[in-house]
């Protein structure tokens, strides 16, 4: 045990930079996908055929290839056109992944408010406007928030493979890897990268199980 | 931009020589992997499932603390830590017993620290299925049971385990998507899979090759080989969700952090 301390306490700046970093990708990525995603999501609820089949292909296409994949393609694909760092080709894979499963949150979010209410709304005579500000946007948000977090929750873990992929963005894990070669003690090295991260999913996973419940809509 | 995408001189290698018949090659080691990960998975994930939902606090208590780390740490840290410390000995042991009817990647010690990380973190993440089919049973169920006399296991086996275990055959077919492209994070490893064979076609040189090999379109058509399987598990998943759903009129409740788990739920919304 003395020595889990003794690593802890001579790596300690490291081990907080490595966590600083994997907040920062999630952060960043998180604005990207919220960005696109509410894009394509306005793609697939659009009335022309055309834009909702070209938001349909981009959700199949990202959800289902595996972000590794989508890393290599930005950060070795366009050496000619635009070299891109590893902080934007990291970004942009991680965000780019994680939209497609945005949109598909937002785009249930809209759906899961009945055209009934929305009728009933209007015809007790709330202008367009108001249908849209009282009753059909408070219970999207609602519905919408715990699957949202449940993403970022992914994103956390899916943050690592950016760290230990060519990229070599000194996250959290690339942080234990380092300082396992450094104090040849991979076991303690590895410990306390792990509590970071579960410092940050298990937070997480207690705050999106919270607003589960408090934002539930009871039908 | 669009010539850099689709010129036909950078789409050459896909036709010529063995470049396509080498990347199935790769990504049938992917498949596999993610085969036996699985099958590993439901077999530990189902005693872990038990444990947890069992009465006693010594087995209840553990267990519920050794799925929650598994499923919480990024795969790839777990890979990358069992990679480095699994002991030398026990991957040569490995080595020295693979038969040799195994595919040639699945002979080497390397694959050990792969399939033991793949099975930690998805038997974590299969139990939590698997509590949550068996807890959307309604109670009366295992009551009437006790009722009819019939012991704990006896309930378990014959009436709460087949109906529970058939409410999470969508959320584990979903959860095979992940696995199915959590099996590239071993090209971190240096497992001879899809990725790594996509680096070696693209650092193939004109010279040697005869053609041009752009990283970009390798890459791009390993991306689509993941797309077009994926996308036939996710139907195949959504319909078997929508399905269950009509027979037994219950919403079973999703496992937290998991994307494809998110994106089942709001794909038969």
């Amino acid at each position: 045990m003395g020595e889990f301390w003794e690593v802890f306490q001579r790596h300690l700046p490291e081990f907080r930079s490595g966590f600083y970093i994997t907040c920062r990708l999630v952060a960043m990525s998180f604005v990207i996908a919220m960005g696109v995603g509410t894009i394509i999501a306005a793609f697939r609820v659009a009335p022309a055929r055309a834009l909702q089949r070209i938001g349909t292909v981009y959700v199949e296409f990202f959800r289902n290839i595996p972000l590794l994949v989508l890393i290599f393609i930005f950060f070795f694909g366009f050496p000619e056109v635009f070299n891109i760092g590893p902080w934007v080709a990291g970004t942009l894979a991680l965000g780019l992944y994680t939209s497609a499963y945005i949109a598909e949150t937002l785009r249930s979010g809209v759906f899961a408010v009945g055209k009934g209410q929305i009728d009933a709304s209007l015809s007790l005579g709330f202008t367009y406007r108001q249908t849209l500000q009282k009753v059909v946007l408070p219970q999207s948000f609602r519905t919408v928030i715990p699957p949202l977090g449940n993403l970022i929750i992914a994103m956390i873990k899916n943050s690592a493979i950016l760290g230990a992929s060519a990229l070599a963005i000194p996250d959290l894990l690339k942080t234990g890897r380092i300082t396992a070669a450094l104090t040849a003690n991979a076991h303690a090295s590895f410990f306390w990268a792990a509590l970071g991260y579960l410092i940050l999913t298990v937070t997480a996973t207690f705050i999106v199980r919270h607003l589960e419940k408090r934002l539930a809509i009871r039908r | 931009m669009m010539d850099y995408l689709f010129a036909p001189d950078r789409w050459e290698w896909l036709f010529s020589g063995n470049s396509f018949r080498f990347l199935l090659d790769g990504l049938i080691v992917n498949i596999e992997l993610a085969l036996i990960a699985m099958a590993l998975s439901l077999t530990i994930g189902l005693l872990l499932a038990l444990a947890r939902i069992a009465k006693n606090p010594v087995i209840k208590g553990p267990a519920g603390i050794w799925i929650d780390v598994w499923r919480n740490l990024p795969l790839i840290f777990i890979l990358l830590y069992l990679a480095l410390s699994l002991p030398a000995s026990w991957k040569q042991a490995y080595q020295d017993a693979a038969p040799t009817w195994l595919p040639e990647a699945f002979q080497n010690g390397r694959i050990l620290a792969a399939v033991v990380g793949l099975t930690l973190y998805n038997s974590a993440v299969i139990a939590e299925i698997m509590r949550a089919g068996i807890q959307s049973l309604e109670r009366g169920q295992g009551e009437a049971a006790a009722a009819l006399g019939l012991p704990y296991w006896k309930s378990m086996r014959l009436i709460i385990l087949p109906q529970g275990l058939r409410r999470m055959v969508p959320a584990t077919v979903s959860q095979l998507i992940t696995l199915n492209k959590d099996t590239t994070l071993i090209s971190i490893l240096s497992i001879q899979e899809v990725m790594r064979h996509g680096r070696i076609l693209g650092s193939c040189l004109p010279f040697t090759c005869g053609v041009e090999v752009p990283l970009l379109q390798v890459f791009l058509v390993v991306g689509t080989m993941f797309a077009i399987l994926n996308y036939g598990l996710s139907r195949l998943s959504k319909r078997l969700e929508i399905k269950q759903r009509q027979t037994t009129g219950i919403e079973v409740e999703k496992v937290t952090g998991l994307e494809d788990q998110v994106a089942l739920d709001t794909d038969t919304k």
